[in-house]
């Protein structure tokens, strides 16, 4: 009884001045729209964070067609791109319904001899294909040592729909060791500078027949 | 003319709506409840035949055909190989270029595998160990391993034949489906087999069973 007492007798002359300090409708308002601001933001750089398969995500080093892109442990650089309604191999030629892109590419290493693996063609909207099988892969690039400060240049066969090459590009990188994924893989990704003009300027005019045995 | 609005009226109106709500909430709950809830029924296999289109998550599959083919012998050393095959035309819908793989040994053994062939399980009648399955891609007449994403390929599966063996009448298998599911190595999504765990076995969810008429070679 006798602790309660001067509380309550506090109580009624401390509310009284805070409500006639009450802030006004604007400042209220504007506190309320703030702290929606802050909340949303929260709730946005969730999105932001990287999730757990994310983390060990390979390091990308990108460029553009023609640059010498340096990814540390192996350098690459883009020459060229053709397309191709069919590919002449030693014994037999193949044909296709859609396009072959044949990319040619240069590459070196820093410091131990690598083989590159097949790359892969990531258009657009996210879709990624890899190099065609039906063309032998000892004929590709990944048949040669990359070595140190030795620049080799091969080739690498893709086929695709002519839909997939606006805004496509290519990603170059090591192959897999073992079941483990090794973590912040270095990688290449070369942007082929294709717009939607240019290609369909490359789908339209694809050369007859490629030789892939020429050196 | 419009009602009057206020509660005037002489007797006051039955209250009906909202009981009739709750007896007939109440009926369908049990209704539901009765019928085993709204857990998803256990789904009985679709049997499907020549020509038809299955949904896979993963792949568009059309059951083409199975057939005789007769391979001829490319030299005098050489012999003609008859071969039964299963057609397909496979278009993967995901986002990643995916392989035409094996029928698994073991249907035990089915549910890590994202391939296409993977998905197939228990054909009967079963073929020898030197038979095969001998699987591929087949486009303009050559052979692949990749399925493209959203490329259609035709995709066969083979088993030899044996001198003078007969060829089955018809071929029936199980159909596997995939979903979208979690990487246990990258923590990534990736695309994995619908199974179930019965004991420490996993066993794919079928999704159809197919049989298809062997067409027989022309003149036996």
């Amino acid at each position: 009884m006798t602790t309660t007492e001067p509380r309550a007798a506090v109580a009624p002359s401390r509310r009284a001045p805070r409500d006639a300090s009450r802030p006004g409708l604007g400042t209220r308002l504007l506190a309320a729209a703030a702290g929606l601001v802050l909340i949303g933001g929260a709730m946005w750089l969730q999105t932001a964070k990287l999730v757990e398969g994310e983390l060990g995500d390979p390091i990308t080093y990108s460029g553009a067609k023609g640059e010498t892109i340096d990814a540390r442990r192996f350098t690459v650089r883009l020459d060229s791109i053709t397309a191709a309604k069919s590919l002449q191999g030693a014994s037999e030629t193949i044909t296709t319904d859609n396009l072959f892109l044949v990319v040619g590419a240069s590459a070196k290493s820093s410091l131990k001899p690598y083989n590159l693996a097949q790359p892969v063609l990531v258009t657009a909207d996210g879709k990624r294909f890899d190099a065609t099988d039906r063309v032998d892969r000892t004929l590709t690039l990944q048949n040669t040592y990359v070595q140190p400060d030795i620049w080799v240049s091969g080739r690498f066969y893709f086929e695709v729909p002519a839909s997939a090459l606006p805004g496509a590009s290519v990603v170059f990188a090591l192959p897999q060791q073992g079941v483990m994924v090794e973590p912040y893989q270095p990688q290449v990704e070369v942007d082929l500078g294709l717009d939607e003009e240019a290609a369909r300027k490359l789908a339209a005019s694809p050369q007859d027949v490629y030789s892939t045995v020429k050196k | 003319m419009t009602e009057p609005s206020g509660g005037s009226t002489e007797k006051p109106r039955r209250p009906v709506v909202v009981p009739a709500i709750a007896l007939v909430t109440l009926t369908a709950v049990g209704v539901v409840a009765l019928l085993g809830g709204l857990n998803e029924a256990p789904e009985a296999p679709k049997p499907l035949g020549q020509g038809a289109v299955l949904d896979q998550g993963m792949y568009s599959t059309r059951f083409v055909e199975s057939r005789v083919k007769v391979e001829k012998a490319q030299s005098t050393f050489d012999q003609d190989k008859r071969f039964v095959e299963l057609v397909f035309d496979v278009t993967n819908k995901g986002d990643e270029t995916a392989m035409v793989g094996m029928p698994p040994e073991k249907i035990t053994s089915a549910f890590s595998t994202t391939s296409f062939a993977g998905s197939l399980v228990n054909i009967t009648p079963a073929f020898d160990k030197e038979a095969g399955p001998f699987t591929f891609g087949l486009v303009k007449g050559d052979e692949t391993q990749q399925l493209q994403p959203d490329v259609p390929t035709q995709v066969i599966v083979r088993y030899r034949l044996k001198e003078n063996e007969r060829p089955p009448e018809k071929i029936t298998f199980d159909v596997a489906s995939f979903e979208e599911g979690t990487s246990f190595l990258s923590g990534t999504p990736t695309w994995e087999m619908v199974s179930k765990q019965v004991g420490d076995k996993y066993y794919p969810e079928i999704k159809a069973r197919v049989t298809l008429p062997v067409k027989q070679e022309a003149g036996t």
